[in-house]
């Protein structure tokens, strides 16, 4: 048995056998782990390719510019994308102030004792709660409680639920990435919380705050089981004009055609999609370009 | 384990022989604790005016607590309390009517690491006036301050340049310069240094020379080398207790306790 993992001191320069095993295993593991990426990334390609091959013929202006109709070749998304317009502009109303304030009250404000800690798990809990719940819930308070009917208003304000523990937690996450040093040096110039949290701890968060929104706010534009839940319309032949109005959006639409027996509207689920996806890429490209915007300007 | 119970501080005796020049701040009876932990106990200390005043001793000695007790920077700590008085000017800094931003516009800090805003450097320094309410020159201000922190020269083309963009040792002496432009009363440096390379550590070093006839200095510091260059008068803390204070030159040459004694001959700590 060695006492020592020193190798012999007589050494020709090459690898050792013990040394030769261990490298041979890492690359294993790299291998592996490359492979993985591979599958995800190849998953991806085929599925965006499937899509793109069964929607490509029907992009053109005339689909994202005509309403709904039962002939396929005179169907277009206007209604649908217009709503989802509406229900997500109002969702980032209310939930970004919401859910910024809440984190920075949890964050920078909120001592460690009992009540906190609930409000800090059930956020938590609230993040992992199925969609379906929320417009359960968006049914019961917002459309009958609050009498807003099917309306845009009543979708945002399920949306906003949906969204809100996902905005605090990413908020939370980026505020507390913030050195307590920087704190502290606000502090001993005499500044008072406010000041501290506003022009330093706020300024560096944002960046990570952003993200956390439109990653949340993308996650909601593809939710369609929350407001079916709160039934909102599968067709509708204008645009909403003001948030008590009817409304449809992108993922019912796509739901709804996929549903029907017509090939053709199989085509135009398949193009809803392209769009669907379209827009998610310029939100997505959005928060990088602000995220690199306000890191730069932080330096 | 016995020797340091004989050689309990005699703290009022310490007191009276020590110093001359008018106090700034004074801790009496001081006694901070975290939870059940007691990391200062019951010092008796006095900071003179216009002076450099060096807090040295062992790693988790109580001397960064100490320090933080007089701008009031321990408020942050959960589970802290702090018995005894700490006065500044006679003012006792704990009463329930002392608002502690009040209490940190006159008694400014620099902390262990340099911790600059991530922003310009003209920024960095004109930030604390700018929210205290200051109206007049902000240029003026800016030059004046990283004048008077030896940085001017350095960074004079570049003063919309991020802070982030300097040297440690430039960093530090920007927190320097952030804490002169509130034309404190006092500055508290925390380990100022230990962060830094032999030459930054000697700039500050002759940084706080030119400094000290403008304010009070009371410099926290594991280094007693450091200590001994630039301090006017010493004290030295051990597991939370004030062992000895007195003037620097005193405290080195001829300490009256075996403990410090041990301590700045480096026979232990």
């Amino acid at each position: 048995m060695n006492d020592t993992v020193r190798p012999p001191i007589s050494w020709n320069g090459e690898r050792t056998d013990q040394l030769d095993r261990r490298h041979r295993r890492a690359e294993q593991f790299r291998l592996w782990c490359a492979m993985m990426t591979g599958a995800g990334c190849l998953l991806l390609v085929v599925l965006l390719l499937n899509i793109w091959l069964g929607g490509w013929r029907w992009l053109d202006w005339h689909f994202l510019t005509s309403y709904p109709s039962r002939f396929a070749a005179q169907a277009g998304l206007k209604s649908a994308l217009a709503g989802s317009v509406w229900v997500m502009g109002l969702t980032a109303l209310f939930s970004i102030p919401i859910g910024v304030c809440a984190a920075i009250y949890l964050e920078e404000y909120a001592r460690p004792n009992l009540i906190n800690t609930i409000i800090e798990v059930t956020i938590a809990n609230l993040a992992g709660v199925p969609s379906i719940v929320f417009g359960m819930l968006g049914l019961v308070i917002f459309v009958r409680g609050f009498a807003l009917g099917r309306s845009v208003l009543a979708g945002a304000l399920t949306m906003t639920l949906l969204v809100l523990p996902i905005v605090i937690i990413a908020s939370r996450e980026a505020l507390r990435s913030v050195p307590v040093t920087i704190r502290q040096g606000a502090f001993a110039l005499g500044a008072s919380r406010w000041q501290t949290v506003y022009h330093h701890v706020l300024a560096m968060a944002s960046p990570g705050i952003m993200t956390g929104i439109i990653l949340a706010l993308s996650r909601a534009m593809g939710e369609t089981a929350p407001l079916i839940m709160i039934g909102a319309l599968t067709y509708v032949a204008f645009v909403p004009a003001g948030p008590m109005d009817a409304f449809t959006a992108l993922p019912i639409q796509i739901f709804n055609w996929v549903s029907r027996p017509q090939q053709e509207f199989h085509g135009l689920a398949a193009a809803a999609i392209i769009v669907l996806l379209g827009v998610l890429i310029l939100l997505n490209g959005l928060a990088i370009y602000l995220r690199q915007r306000s890191q730069r300007r932080i330096g | 384990m016995q020797t340091i119970r004989i050689e309990k501080p005699d703290v009022t005796r310490a007191r009276e022989t020590v110093v001359t020049e008018a106090a700034v701040l004074e801790a009496k009876e001081v006694t901070i604790r975290y939870g059940d932990f007691a990391a200062v106990k019951g010092i008796e200390l006095t900071i003179p005016e216009n002076r450099i005043t060096a807090i040295i001793g062992p790693s988790g000695c109580g001397k960064s607590t100490l320090l933080r007790a007089f701008n009031r920077m321990n408020d942050f700590i959960l589970n802290h309390s702090i018995s005894g008085e700490v006065r500044y000017r006679s003012i006792e800094l704990y009463r329930p009517s002392v608002d502690p931003a009040e209490v940190r516009r006159r008694i400014g800090m620099v902390f262990q690491k340099p911790n600059p805003f991530p922003r310009s450097i003209a920024k960095n320094v004109s930030w604390g006036p700018l929210i205290n309410g200051f109206k007049g020159d902000e240029d003026a201000l800016v030059e004046e301050s990283l004048r008077k922190a030896a940085l001017w020269d350095e960074v004079k083309d570049r003063l919309q340049a991020s802070a982030h963009s300097l040297s440690g040792g430039q960093q530090q002496r920007l927190c320097i310069a952030r804490a002169i432009a509130m034309n404190p009363d006092v500055i508290l440096m925390d380990e100022p240094c230990s962060a830094l390379d032999p030459i930054s550590t000697a700039r500050i070093e002759d940084l706080l020379f030119s400094l000290r006839a403008h304010y009070t200095l009371v410099i926290v510091t594991h280094n007693m080398q450091q200590a001994a260059r630039v301090s006017d008068y010493t004290a030295f803390l051990e597991a939370g207790e004030l062992i000895e204070y007195g003037k620097t030159a005193d405290i080195f040459t001829r300490p009256q306790k075996k403990r410090t004694l041990d301590y700045v001959t480096g026979r232990f700590g």
